[in-house]
């Protein structure tokens, strides 16, 4: 049962990702994306990992709903979009590393025999309290690292975008003073 | 009275009210004031109390505007111009009109036919009338120059045909006879002003 | 093993055709309310008190014909409002509908998969529904549709952030991200409402959810006076009906949400058993989505989205570190 699962949502998924790397339009490209994403939390319910996977979908339907966004403004999403391929190096390299990806992904797990987990699930801690642990224990520094960027991204996404607050949409409202006291007078 | 006084169309009361907008708020802060007072007075559930109020007055007690069309119909204006009536004669029975031809020439849209002879008695008969109401235009000419208030504007306004020329005949415009009871006078168009006789004045007949 | 596989599928056929239906009674329910409450009298020459519409309206947009404009993306134009249709569906699969009940000696829990991320599940159901108006209105070629899908986008960032803090602080107090102990949280009676520790949370939650839903004052996807019908515009026929099953049901989700969470959920209430105190809680959140669009004028994208992130963003984050705090100390 599990088995069947696992290789419907493998083939289903590289299927997805495939799609979006060889289809010419953005949105069959975006839509499998989405699609392969949602999919990929498949297999962490498969896991019995119900938290992460939840994660994986409402972090991944926002960001690629963020890439939707900029799609929409880049492209016309109805017509297919002609890349230009000129540089032969370029196809050469990513296909050499996509051979040496395929090596490390069919030996890992030879590799991975003889690992044993330093920080084993605690019996009858839930899904959530057992993330909630190994990242505050194990993973502390690197939580706190990647909070401390997102932070940062987030401060410059600030600046760089607040620059021109003040003419934005909302704040228009001030504008319509003259046009109420010209009405003003008229009336009068 | 100067042709500036002339021109003012605005006549009667004028019921304006000017509505006091408060400023618009300039700093942040101002803009925080504004956001909190607006959360807090409540204005939004006003707004709710309103539509519930509606809502129970409409269902407990029957406040519902809605007219069933094709079922009820609102009640027009005795001026309104619809699809003309013949009308018939009080006391004889006979309808009103002379034949006289007056309004299929004054018709500026050109769709009053009519034909006449002469009957027994020497009077005028009408043989054919038809107005094609494809063409009308409801400009009421008609009944207004009509000299015996005989052609007159109903109150059946829907006109809606599937072609363009729809005709009505003189006996399907005419009061049925039967119905002779319930003719009303017609008060709109080219009818005799309510008040006409307190304008009439002798006319001398010897000089 | 076999059971279960045979409970689920019959709960999940009957939840499908349970709120398919109960969709479509929405649809009813919203006319008659709106019509009300603007002194009109509402659908009314189809059966009794028109409650006949329903199936009207289902034989006319079953039977219309279902077009296809000539340069949309065909794939994608047919499956976006299946997407909104699903998702809203799946999102339902999660909520516990009723107290478990016995039927012929055979327990029988109301819910279709109880996994112990309940909630969280809930609300990313619900946000990849949001890609059936994205992908309907990028797909359609036309230009309300792409300004609706602008405005799907718009929406989501700005709503989920909200709905996410908002329950973070309910769920630290329970300790769970399932429904079901939330509900057990609540079994005390009026008095242990999470309503009353958490008033803040409730009322983002509810105006976050007014959001989702893609309700008034937040309707801006479809707005009718804006932009014709936004997203919806070159849709016809049964797919356009897909997106307004997914709607209404995503609003019979939202209030079961917040009637599990926040107000004591299935849990009997004085005299009433629990299964008719969540039908009423339900039926009024219900009721307060159609009151508010009677009553409240909507308001634009920009202010939705200062709205959500200079405003209830920051109560929200408030609300969670008071919650921590107080219950830390
Ligand atoms: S209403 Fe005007 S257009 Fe119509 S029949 Fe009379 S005169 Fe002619
Ligand atoms: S003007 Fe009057 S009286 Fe003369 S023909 Fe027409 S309807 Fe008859």
């Amino acid at each position: 049962m599990e088995q069947i699962a696992f290789y419907l949502f493998s083939v289903l998924t590289i299927g997805l990702f495939l799609v979006t790397v060889l289809s010419n339009n953005v949105l069959y490209a975006m839509t499998s994306l989405a699609a392969g994403m949602v999919l990929i939390s498949g297999f962490f319910f498969l896991l019995g990992a119900d938290f992460l996977g939840v994660v994986q979908l409402v972090v991944y339907v926002g960001a690629v709903m963020a890439l939707y966004s900029f799609g929409m403004m880049f492209f016309d999403a109805t017509k297919d979009i002609k890349e230009k391929n000129t540089s032969s190096y370029l196809v050469f390299f990513l296909s050499g590393m996509i051979a040496l990806t395929l090596v490390i992904m069919f030996s890992a797990p030879i590799m991975g025999e003889n690992i044993i987990a330093s920080y084993p699930i605690m019996a009858g801690a839930t899904n959530p309290q057992a993330v909630g642990l190994v990242l505050f224990t194990k993973y502390l520094v690197p939580f706190e690292v990647a909070a401390v960027m997102l932070l940062v991204a987030m401060i410059s996404g600030i600046i760089l975008a607040g620059k021109k607050m003040d003419d934005s949409l909302t704040t228009k409202d001030e504008n319509h003073e003259e046009d109420d006291t010209f009405s003003r007078k008229d009336i009068k | 009275m100067s042709l500036n006084k002339f021109k003012d169309r605005n006549v009667g009361v004028q019921n304006y009210t000017l509505i006091e907008h408060e400023a618009f708020p300039q700093t942040g802060g101002e803009k925080f004031a504004r956001v909190l007072k607006r959360t807090i007075k409540g204005e939004l559930f006003v707004g709710l109390w309103v539509t519930m109020r509606t809502m129970i007055l409409a269902l407990f007690n029957g406040e519902i505007h809605t007219v069933k069309y094709p079922f009820e119909k609102l009640p027009i204006s005795p001026r309104y111009r619809a699809i003309h009536d013949m009308l018939r004669l009080l006391e004889s029975g006979h309808y009103r009109c002379i034949g006289c031809g007056l309004c299929e020439k004054i018709c500026i849209a050109d769709c009053i036919k009519m034909d006449t002879k002469y009957d027994e008695n020497q009077r005028k008969e009408v043989t054919e009338y038809t107005i094609n109401f494809g063409r009308c235009i409801f400009c009421g000419y008609c009944a207004e120059v009509c000299p015996e208030l005989a052609i007159v504007h109903g109150g059946r306004y829907e006109t809606a045909s599937q072609q363009r020329a729809s005709f009505s005949i003189f006996d399907d415009m005419l009061t049925p006879i039967d119905a002779l009871k319930e003719q009303k006078e017609y008060p709109g168009f080219g009818a005799v002003s309510p008040n006409a006789d307190d304008n009439i004045k002798k006319t001398p007949l010897a000089y | 093993m076999d059971a279960i596989i045979i409970e689920t599928i019959v709960k999940a056929a009957l939840v499908i055709a349970v709120f398919s239906a109960l969709a479509g009674f929405g649809t009813f329910i919203e006319r008659k309310i709106l019509a009300f409450m603007q002194r009109r009298l509402g659908p009314m020459h189809v059966g009794p008190f028109g409650i006949l519409q329903i199936a009207a309206d289902g034989i006319k947009l079953f039977t219309k014909e279902d077009i296809i404009p000539q340069h949309a993306n065909k794939f994608i134009f047919m499956i976006a409002p299946i997407i909104t249709a699903a998702t809203a569906f799946i999102a339902l699969a999660a909520v516990p509908i009723f107290p478990e009940f016995t039927v012929f000696g055979y327990t029988i829990h109301p819910i279709v998969a109880d996994i112990n991320v309940g909630i969280l599940f809930i609300l990313g159901a619900m946000a990849s529904g949001l890609y059936g108006p994205l992908l309907a209105g990028m797909a359609q070629a036309n230009k309300w549709g792409i300004i609706g899908s602008a405005r799907t986008a718009i929406l989501f960032m700005s709503y989920e952030v909200v709905t996410g803090l908002s329950l973070l602080a309910p769920i630290m107090l329970v300790g769970s991200l399932s429904l079901i102990d939330f509900n057990a949280a609540q079994t005390g009676g009026v008095g242990e409402w999470l309503v009353w520790q958490q008033p803040v949370a409730f009322i983002l939650f509810i105006i976050a959810g007014f959001a989702e839903t893609n309700r008034t004052p937040f309707d801006i996807l479809e707005h009718e006076a804006e932009i014709i019908s936004g997203y919806a515009t070159e849709y016809s026929g049964m797919r356009w009906g897909m997106f307004f099953i997914g709607e209404y049901a995503n609003m019979i989700t939202i209030s079961f949400m917040a009637s599990l969470i926040f107000f004591g959920g299935f849990n009997e209430w004085g005299i009433l058993p629990g299964g008719l105190a969540i039908l009423l809680k339900v039926s009024f959140f219900f009721f307060l989505m159609l009151w508010v669009r009677a009553s409240w004028p909507h308001i634009r994208p920009d202010q939705l989205m200062w709205l959500c992130w200079k405003v209830l963003m920051p109560i929200a984050i408030l609300n969670v570190l008071i919650t921590g705090l107080v219950m830390m100390l």
